[in-house]
């Protein structure tokens, strides 16, 4: 599609202001950057990006576009890292990041925010309040952006409920510019269909989010566990059982294959068994309740054969513990590799251990350069999220990174339908959508196509997306 | 190297560091200069630079953006911690670096900043002479071969000649006196350099380095008290041969040692809350955290309290890095807000006194106190103030 760019910048600018539209090619390019091993053409960029600050702007924008069919896509922190932001038709990118306003509403319960206020933002501003975020994003992540992926909580998910359990209504723009108010601002459900539900988890093809409201909960005490095995499946093994035994389930917990925990050990000069490493964040209404907590799974792990296991109480061991964990992107680096791509995948729990095991070694004989690069485990104990991260150089040639990622994401989808997994952790469905129509078939994406044309008509927001563009 | 090396070296150098970035956003997320924009903070100038060079080579936005930078140094703590521990500010530099040598750089007010420097040994050019009115009537030793001192006190640019900072001078050297300190300072002191390298202008940051080296040998000094912490990060980190023997201390090192040693002694009751503000380039960059607070527990009296951010995850006061010269482009966050946002977590720990070690963030954070009409509710004030008062 061909666009007089600078016409449609100047009516933009008189539907958001002057500061507010972006032609400048540097001011462009960080809206349509992924952290794909290869960089972007200057034919991947928006034609330009503008920043409403208000539903009412953002109504004018979509109307605006949908009039002359100009693909919009929505932009909300980018941290999603490959997929959803990207524009596959160029046009406008709608960026939410003006959309920052907070509000705690502790008399309600609740409390309303922009689309584009961080997560990190919100934990701080709720942690002042004694208020804990059920949704455990990395900090630079937008409200909108999760709520739009219906991600993330890790253990949190099972804990305190997913997003779509804990938004008790949207403020929503639709392609054709009506702006929608969803669910309740009471705590209970809205009655009849409450459409908040449809567009929690949409990532963002039905309309764009423009306020979230969310219930409050308590910030809970927490203590830190760590549990040291041989092997990285005893891990897998160790968290079916918390769940069968009933233990009390921490709100987060992490895990770090062997190989990884070697060169994390390494990095930081620690002194830890060998092997793969679980930490756990146990919660309680007290300190005592959660102390309590963490002590069950250290039994738990001790039970299971950790060489060892114990409560992180010194703050300093504690941090590097985590530290291993934080530090998953720079193991390839460490040994000079640049290039890197993760995947995800998701076994039930009573695969969890066989899919660990496949996972540690899963470069070992393969051919083409999948075998080249160097793995590295880890992932969210307890959600089924197991991670694994290809390092490579990223001297290779363009060609070859490309053959690489094409390498490793064919991988992933063997191994979501080999271990019935769903691959809903970091909410990729351009990616994914040829293991949706393989998994759930095609009458399932019918729907979506279905829903899409009668809530986007022009289909001008985020263009591509659900027809599996990347 | 000639012109065209430096470029090419800088350029494989910022290519290299560049290249590996996560894009996770993480740096953006801590970093005092973002408003609401992506490409705002170390992320945008990160990808500007990287594909500035890539694409069409740089433009003045691009300087804009890699100038708009304050150099604190949060983003680099950030990266270390959980990403791929990329040195944003040293890459920066290197950017400013590039920039200035393409002829792009530095921002148009920072070039009579660099002028200044060169001709009159400080950054608003200043006559010379007159670098040490501020001692009128202080009867301070100006030290040579034939009158040497144990504590060569270097006062820097601004405590030198800006009317507000000249008072941590007039402090500093008063406690000296009182301590029996046998100190002295240069007739002819000069810019220590600190900001040039940070503008990009190494080639001079290096001049200065060697003539000062050179007058520090020169006066047989054995060490150095200075009280701006980008000096004392210069002289310790950046100047490639003064390590050899001369030992360089921020003042908050060398009154702890005072007291310490039962020189210098604090006998007033302050009866005050106190908040400490530190400076990037003492704190995150020296990793000095302790001696300053060490320093205000002593002085009877005080309470000291902790801003929500502080140490290692203390905000930036707005003005380092270049910034104090120049007017900010549109679009990007102002000194003042970022310093008025500083004073805002102080007036939240309910202190009645700021208290930093820099003259930089002492001037800065005090405008803004005035900007925000606070006056009647905090006071900023340097660490000096208070433990002349004291003493």
């Amino acid at each position: 599609m061909s666009l007089h760019v600078e016409e449609l910048g100047q009516d933009l600018r008189k539907l958001v202001g002057d500061d507010h539209v972006h032609t400048d090619l540097i001011e462009r390019m960080n809206y349509a950057d992924t952290a794909l091993p290869y960089d972007l053409e200057k034919e991947e960029l928006p034609d330009l990006v503008v920043h409403p600050a208000n539903a009412q702007e953002v109504s004018e924008v979509l109307k605006y576009a949908n009039e002359r069919r100009i693909p919009v896509t929505t932009y909300g922190s980018g941290t999603s890292l490959i997929f959803g932001t990207k524009p596959k038709h160029r046009g406008i990118t709608l960026s939410t990041e003006r959309l920052n306003a907070l509000e705690i509403d502790e008399a309600h319960q609740w409390l309303e925010c922009g689309a584009g206020v961080k997560i990190g933002h919100l934990v701080r501003e709720l942690g002042k309040l004694g208020y804990f975020f059920p949704i455990q994003t990395q900090a630079a992540s937008s409200v909108g952006g999760a709520v739009s992926v219906n991600t993330l909580g890790h253990l949190t998910d099972n804990i305190f409920g997913r997003p779509v359990n804990n938004v008790l209504g949207l403020e929503v723009v639709l392609p054709t510019g009506e702006i929608l108010q969803t669910g309740s601002t009471c705590l209970r459900r809205a009655a009849g269909w409450d459409l908040t539900r449809i567009f929690v988890g949409a990532e963002g093809v039905l309309g764009i989010i423009t306020k979230i409201r969310m219930v409050l909960y308590p910030a809970p005490e927490t203590v830190d566990a760590v549990g040291f095995f041989r092997k990285t499946e005893q891990i897998g093994l160790a968290i079916g059982l918390m769940y069968k035994q009933k233990l009390p389930l921490p709100m987060d917990g992490e895990f770090v294959g062997e190989k990884a925990c070697k060169v994390g050990y390494e990095a930081y000069g620690l002194d830890f068994p060998e092997g793969a490493l679980a930490v756990t964040r146990s919660m309680g209404r007290t300190r005592e309740e959660a102390e309590r907590n963490a002590g069950e799974l250290v039994a738990l792990f001790k039970r299971v054969g950790a060489t060892e296991s114990f409560i992180l109480e010194d703050e300093e061991i504690r941090e590097k513990v985590w530290g291993v964990r934080e530090n998953a992107m720079r193991w390839g680096q460490e040994k000079g590799l640049k290039g890197f791509l993760a995947i995800e995948v998701n076994p039930p729990l009573p695969r969890l251990p066989e899919a660990i095991r496949e996972l540690s070694h899963v470069t070992e004989g393969r051919k083409g350069l999948i075998g080249q690069t160097e793995s590295y485990l880890y992932g969210h104990v307890g959600s089924d999220s197991l991670h694994c991260l290809f390092a490579f150089p990223y001297g290779w040639s363009l060609e070859k990174m490309k053959q690489v990622v094409d390498e490793i994401w064919r991988l992933e989808k063997e191994l979501q339908l080999k271990y019935d997994g769903v691959g809903g952790d970091w909410g990729w469905f351009p990616y994914r959508v040829p293991l949706y129509r393989e998994k759930y078939g095609e009458a399932s994406y019918a729907i979506i196509e279905k829903m899409k044309q009668l809530f986007d008509p022009h289909n001008i927001l985020n263009r591509g997306n659900i027809e599996g563009e990347v | 190297m000639n012109g065209e090396q430096i470029t090419e070296s800088l350029e494989k150098d910022l290519n290299e560091a560049l290249v590996s970035c996560e894009k996770c956003h993480l740096c953006n997320t801590v970093c005092p200069i973002v408003d609401t924009r992506v490409t705002q903070g170390p992320f945008g100038i990160n990808r500007a630079v990287y594909y500035g060079l890539k694409w069409h080579g740089l433009s003045e936005h691009v300087r804009d953006l890699v100038h708009s930078c304050t150099t604190c140094g949060k983003c680099v703590a950030m990266c270390k911690m959980v990403s791929r521990a990329l040195p944003l500010v040293e890459i920066f530099e290197k950017a400013r670096a590039l920039l200035l040598e393409s002829g792009l750089g530095p921002m148009p007010e920072q070039r009579e900043v660099l002028k200044n420097i060169y001709r009159r040994g400080n950054p608003w050019g200043y006559p010379p002479h007159e670098r040490t009115q501020w001692a009128e009537g202080l009867d301070i030793k100006k030290v040579s071969k034939e009158d040497t001192v144990d504590v060569l006190y270097f006062v820097g640019c601004a405590s030198s000649y800006d009317p507000q900072a000249q008072k941590i001078a007039r402090n500093l050297t008063r406690i000296f006196t009182q301590a029996g300190v046998n100190f002295g300072i240069l007739e002819g002191e000069q810019c220590s350099g600190s900001e040039t390298r940070r503008i990009g202008e190494t080639g001079l940051f290096e001049h200065l380095a060697e003539m000062n080296t050179q007058m520090f040998a020169s006066v047989g000094a054995k060490g150095i008290v200075t009280g701006d912490p980008h000096s004392y990060y210069s002289f310790s980190r950046e100047y490639p041969d003064l390590g050899k023997g001369l030992k360089v201390q921020h003042y908050t090192h060398f009154l702890n040692e005072l007291m310490e040693e039962g020189k210098l002694k604090l006998s007033s009751r302050a009866e005050t809350t106190v908040t400490y503000h530190d400076p990037c380039y003492l704190g995150r960059h020296s990793e000095v955290f302790e001696e300053p607070r060490a320093l205000i527990r002593r002085i009877p009296g005080v309470t000291l309290v902790e801003m929500e951010k502080s140490r290692e995850d203390s905000d930036c006061c707005g003005m380092g890095g270049g910034r104090m010269w120049i007017e900010v482009p549109r679009g990007l966050l102002s000194s003042q807000a970022i310093a008025e946002s500083r004073i805002r977590q102080a007036l939240d720990t309910g202190a009645e006194i700021v208290l930093t070690a820099c003259p930089f963030c002492n001037i800065t954070l005090g405008d803004a106190v005035k900007s925000m009409g606070k006056e009647d509710s905090i006071k900023v004030m340097d660490i000096t103030e208070l433990v002349l008062m004291a003493s």
